[in-house]
């Protein structure tokens, strides 16, 4: 077939495929130009912004840096999958421990070991962070800060209730204890002194590992049992019936860990399980003082709950056709003594020792808090756990749902935790 | 030889004569379709192609970090037999479906009743009612109500005037779907618009002709505007479970994206969302969006077949 475009309608038709051309590659990626992207607030973006430009100053005033970010962990992960899909992956990008697995088998992300001393200064980086990034021996991220799990601690209702502050002592036990005096005094009509943490996978986690158990083998296999969690959610079955923990319909309220949904934010109980990196953040939308304290523990003179974990990562597009560029820019990140100062501990405890010393002297009270905490777990700090498998993120929203099907007495422990086993030992098999 | 070179030769020159009916449609439409070349490309480029490709995922397993791989009938047959969470939020969808449809049609219809009694400021009230669905699946909307059915919320402090103490209806598996009822109920405007105009449309002298033989008002709602309005009432009908099926912002923004409590807000939409974009199953999420595709379709020709015993046409 033979078509005649007159003159006009050439131009008409060529405009109109040039105009739907020009929308595309406005973003792909180019050497010249670094691209990062992360996950959380303002904050964080204005501290991260600073640091791009003092590598632009001080490093290579002609590369161009943009940074975006995701106010919403959750939709985080959707834009960034889809830019993958899309290839477009950004160059330098936040990496979270529990999708590290994932991406780095996928081969999404750069292994860094060739940077090593070439580009990639890691001479006093804690080699447990170091490790923290790797995945099947090989190097995938770099953390960018060192947290741990905590319980943030309303002062004021402890106050009111006249019940002393929780100690690092304090078992699930000593809590329930406290609990008799606390209901007493009633503070703030109904609020309870812990939050219900039978869905929380942190909290599970902590528990089974002072039992010497653990979530996830290094072969990405359950390393708990049925019996484990059946006794897990007796726990708080036990605590739940003594007004120990909230309801399970406020508990519900809580969805996805968001802080302004947590039962602190929201005043139902006077602590919740969180990570020592957000005291900074919950204390900014809570009126009353808050304080951090960790877990409780599983029974008396129980340890090794807790872990140094790297709070998050970077790593670099496998696809980047600026890899040195990317690596130099992470490496910046991590040891220059300006950047550091411009980075607080927001992201958590950094984890190179000299800008740790550097900065200790300016911080607030708040962010000394949390320095010291990680700092000084004592017989609370246990081993890092092995990466967590592909499935793990599912398995915990699985988690949260069976805990309700218990609290809300649709199941009991001992049918939930098999079933629960079951479950995650499913999609374990399905996901590998 | 030369007798057929000259034979060819004679049929090309007589096609160059006759114009194709090609070029003849091209000189006739063809600066037509150019003005229509952008909405072609959107309309192939972004939806039919991206329609056409869901199909093809819907077999394949596809992680969207890694090239899609060929399943066969993998996905749908897991879906039908080995996927609680399928049944679940199946079962969840249909029950909104079912109470939210009739009785947002019932309401608005109701609505509709009364405003079609020609009172002063009738299009303030129009507009007034009609508000809400224009706020309709908005996120500020789904925040709203997760406030006002909140355990402290609007409505356990009305509850706690009489003297009834409520729970947290939003986080509570036996109530939670009912808010989203609600909701939905809540937001009758656009087919309350549309009986309005059918109300309209009803011929004044068959109630006249009825106020002669004395009908009561009863007997003329049923008798008269119920047949004449069964077109209208069809039409939403359909709308509205189709709205009804693809709902899924309420929930996604009431149940923080986690269809919780105990999976009683999984809206079949969410549960594809999560599948997608949650735990990187694309290929599945596709499947289960053919197949949601599947049950809207025979609902709507369920409807169609059905309507001839129960629609009045007025000829």
């Amino acid at each position: 077939m033979s078509t005649n475009f007159d003159r006009r309608q050439f131009l008409l038709g060529s405009t109109a495929l040039v105009a739907a051309g020009a929308v595309a590659p406005a973003f792909a990626q180019d050497p010249g130009r670094l691209r990062l992207y992360w996950w959380g607030g303002q904050a964080r973006a204005d501290r991260t912004n600073k640091v791009s430009d003092l590598f632009k100053s001080k490093v290579d005033p002609k590369v161009t840096i943009d940074g975006e970010y995701n106010g919403s962990f959750q939709d985080y992960w959707t834009k960034l999958d889809t830019q993958v899909a899309g290839n477009n992956t950004p160059d330098v990008l936040q990496m979270d421990y529990r999708y590290i697995y994932q991406y780095a088998t996928k081969g999404t992300i750069l292994a860094l070991d060739d940077y090593i001393g070439k580009g990639l200064d890691l001479s006093d980086f804690d080699k447990d962070q170091i490790d923290g990034g790797r995945v099947g021996g090989k190097l995938y991220a770099i953390s960018l800060g060192a947290n741990s799990v905590a319980m943030m601690v309303n002062t004021a209702a402890f106050k009111e209730a006249g019940v002393d502050l929780p100690t690092p002592d304090w078992s699930y036990d000593d809590y329930k204890t406290a609990s008799v005096a606390w209901n007493k005094a009633n503070p703030r009509n109904g609020m309870r002194i812990l939050q219900d943490g039978s869905g929380n996978e942190p909290a599970y986690e902590n528990w089974l590992r002072q039992r010497g158990k653990a979530l996830y083998t290094a072969d990405g296999k359950l390393a708990w049992t049925a019996d484990d969690l059946v006794e897990w959610f007796k726990l708080w079955d036990d605590l739940r019936a003594n007004n120990v923990c909230v309801s399970p319909d406020n508990q519900a309220l809580d969805a996805n860990a968001a802080i302004e949904t947590t039962m602190i934010t929201l005043g139902k109980a006077a602590t919740t399980f969180a990570n020592s990196n957000q005291l900074i953040a919950f204390q900014k939308i809570n009126k009353d003082p808050l304080t951090m304290v960790n877990f409780p523990r599983a029974k008396k003179g129980a340890g090794g709950g807790h872990y140094r974990k790297p709070s998050q990562f970077w790593s670099i597009a496998s696809t980047t056709p600026a890899k040195d560029e990317s690596v130099k820019y992470v490496s910046f990140f991590i040891n220059d003594g300006d950047a550091g100062a411009a980075l607080g501990v927001e992201r958590g405890i950094p984890c190179a020792k000299h800008i740790r010393d550097a900065i200790a002297p300016t911080l607030s009270d708040q962010d000394r808090l949390a320095l010291n905490f990680v700092s000084n777990l004592g017989d609370l700090l246990g081993p890092l756990p092995p990466v967590p498998p592909a499935a793990a993120g599912e398995i915990d929203n699985e988690l949260q749902t069976k805990s309700q099907e218990v609290a809300f007495g649709q199941s009991t422990a001992e049918d939930a935790g098999p079933a629960f086993f079951k479950a995650a030992t499913d999609m374990l098999a399905r996901s590998s | 030889m030369t007798a057929r070179a000259f034979d060819a030769g004679s049929v090309a020159d007589a096609r160059a004569a006759i114009p194709s009916p090609w070029r003849r449609a091209w000189t006739a439409n063809g600066p037509g379709y150019m003005f229509l070349l952008p909405w072609f490309i959107g309309f192939f480029g972004l939806t039919v192609g991206p329609i056409l490709i869901s199909l093809y995922l819907s077999f394949t397993n596809f992680d969207l970090l890694t090239a899609p791989q060929w399943t066969g009938f993998d996905n749908y047959a897991r879906m039908f037999t080995a996927d609680p969470k399928f049944i679940a939020s199946m079962r969840v969808t249909f029950l909104f479906v079912v109470f939210s449809v009739p009785l947002k049609l019932a309401f608005a219809l109701c609505v509709a009743l009364v405003l079609n009694r020609g009172m002063k400021g009738l299009p303030i009230y129009r507009a007034v009612f009609y508000l809400p669905s224009l706020l309709g699946a908005s996120v500020a909307i789904a925040v709203l109500w997760r406030r006002l059915f909140a355990g402290d919320g609007l409505v356990n402090e009305a509850l706690a005037m009489i003297g009834i103490q409520g729970p947290a209806w939003i986080s509570n598996p036996r109530f939670s779907l009912w808010t989203l009822v609600i909701l939905a109920v809540w937001q009758f405007g656009s087919p309350m618009i549309i009986f309005l105009a059918g109300l309209r449309q009803i011929p004044q002298d068959l109630y006249e002709a009825a106020d002669i033989d004395g009908a009561s008002r009863w007997r003329k709602f049923w008798k008269i505007t119920l047949p004449l309005l069964t077109p209208v009432v069809f039409f939403n009908a359909i709308i509205q479970t189709i709205e009804g099926f693809k709902s899924f912002t309420p929930a996604f923004i009431i149940s923080g994206g986690t269809g919780n409590p105990i999976n009683s807000t999984l809206f079949y939409t969410l549960y594809l969302y999560q599948e997608a974009f949650g735990f990187l199953r694309m290929g599945y999420a596709s499947a289960l969006a053919w197949v949601l595709l599947a049950i809207i379709a025979a609902f709507t020709a369920f409807s169609f077949l059905t309507s001839r015993y129960w629609v009045h046409y007025e000829d």
